[in-house]
């Protein structure tokens, strides 16, 4: 996962110059977030992790999705360049 | 000021007196349409952001207009449903009214029960049979289920279940049984009443609003 830690480090580095359009339906798997940010929601309801860590997690999380949704919006407006 | 509207559903035309606020603190409010109400509140956007706050601030209004005056019927709308003014919003009620009326008759005197069944730490059971088992019984006890995502590998079990409320203590008591019961290997996580979101489906195209 060295890219996406790339990219949180920095992210004024282009997305397009760090991935391959090919890899970003499966890297930026907007889906596969959106259930770790359940999952850590239901594991924080059931007491399994304190306030602290789901808020930390979360946030995370977030950023990732964020990251990804714009992701998939570039290689969208790509497409259509290319066109 | 804005004229938009959020709304959380639909009811049978009445006066609504309610302890809570809507998303963003604002106060609620109904739009009437003939037999119909939305329940409504003031908007500064027309795309409100899914944060935990808002999300809450959504069910917990379908919640006290599902218990207001000894317990209404509610058709829920999702999060999000934003009309830029009443008028939209009036129309939407006059294209749908035979389908809102359907299903307030629909899921009259019922509620939306959850249940979740997750996996302790490092615990393995045998799911087949776990969802089988506590499929069996609750079915017993309720109206209608809905499967849920399994969205975490920890998730065994994750369904919705329309019970009618003078059921509902029949059904607390066969969640208690399977709590106790699966205790050793299994979280078991019951939620609601909830207003029925699994139970209905009316949608309206971003055109309408």
């Amino acid at each position: 996962m060295f890219v996406i830690d790339d990219l949180l480090i920095n992210p004024f580095v282009s997305i397009m110059e760090a991935v391959h359009s090919m890899a970003i339906s499966e890297l930026y798997d907007t889906a596969a977030i959106k259930n770790e940010i359940k999952e850590n929601r239901l594991l924080y309801e059931l007491g399994e992790r304190s306030e602290a860590e789901y808020e930390r997690r979360n946030e995370e999380l977030e950023t990732q999705l964020e990251i990804a949704r714009e992701a998939h919006e570039q290689t969208r407006g790509k497409v259509e360049v290319m066109r | 000021m804005s004229s938009n509207r959020y709304t959380y559903g639909v009811i049978e035309q009445a006066p609504l007196d309610l302890d809570v606020t809507g998303v963003d603190g604002a106060p609620i409010e109904t739009v009437d349409y003939r037999s119909l109400s939305a329940v409504v509140s003031e908007i500064g956007t027309m795309e409100p952001e899914r944060t935990d706050e808002n999300a809450a601030a959504h069910d917990e209004v379908l919640r006290a207009v599902l218990q207001s005056d000894g317990g209404r019927t509610v058709v829920p709308m999702r999060f999000g449903m934003v009309f830029k003014t009443e008028n939209a919003l009036k129309n939407i009620l006059r294209n749908g009214r035979v389908a809102f009326r359907r299903s307030l008759n629909d899921l009259d005197g019922m509620v939306e029960l959850g249940v979740k069944l997750v996996t302790k730490d490092e615990a393995t059971v045998d799911r087949p049979a776990v969802v089988e088992d506590v499929a069996t019984r609750l079915r017993a006890v309720a109206d209608t289920e809905a499967g849920n995502d399994l969205y975490s590998d920890r998730l065994v079990f994750n369904r919705s279940y329309l019970v009618e409320r003078d059921d509902q203590t029949a059904f607390d008591d066969a969640v208690a049984a399977i709590e106790a019961e699966y205790d050793e290997d299994l979280h078991v996580q019951y939620n609601g009443p909830w207003a029925p979101y699994n139970f209905v489906d009316i949608e309206i195209g971003a055109e309408g609003r």
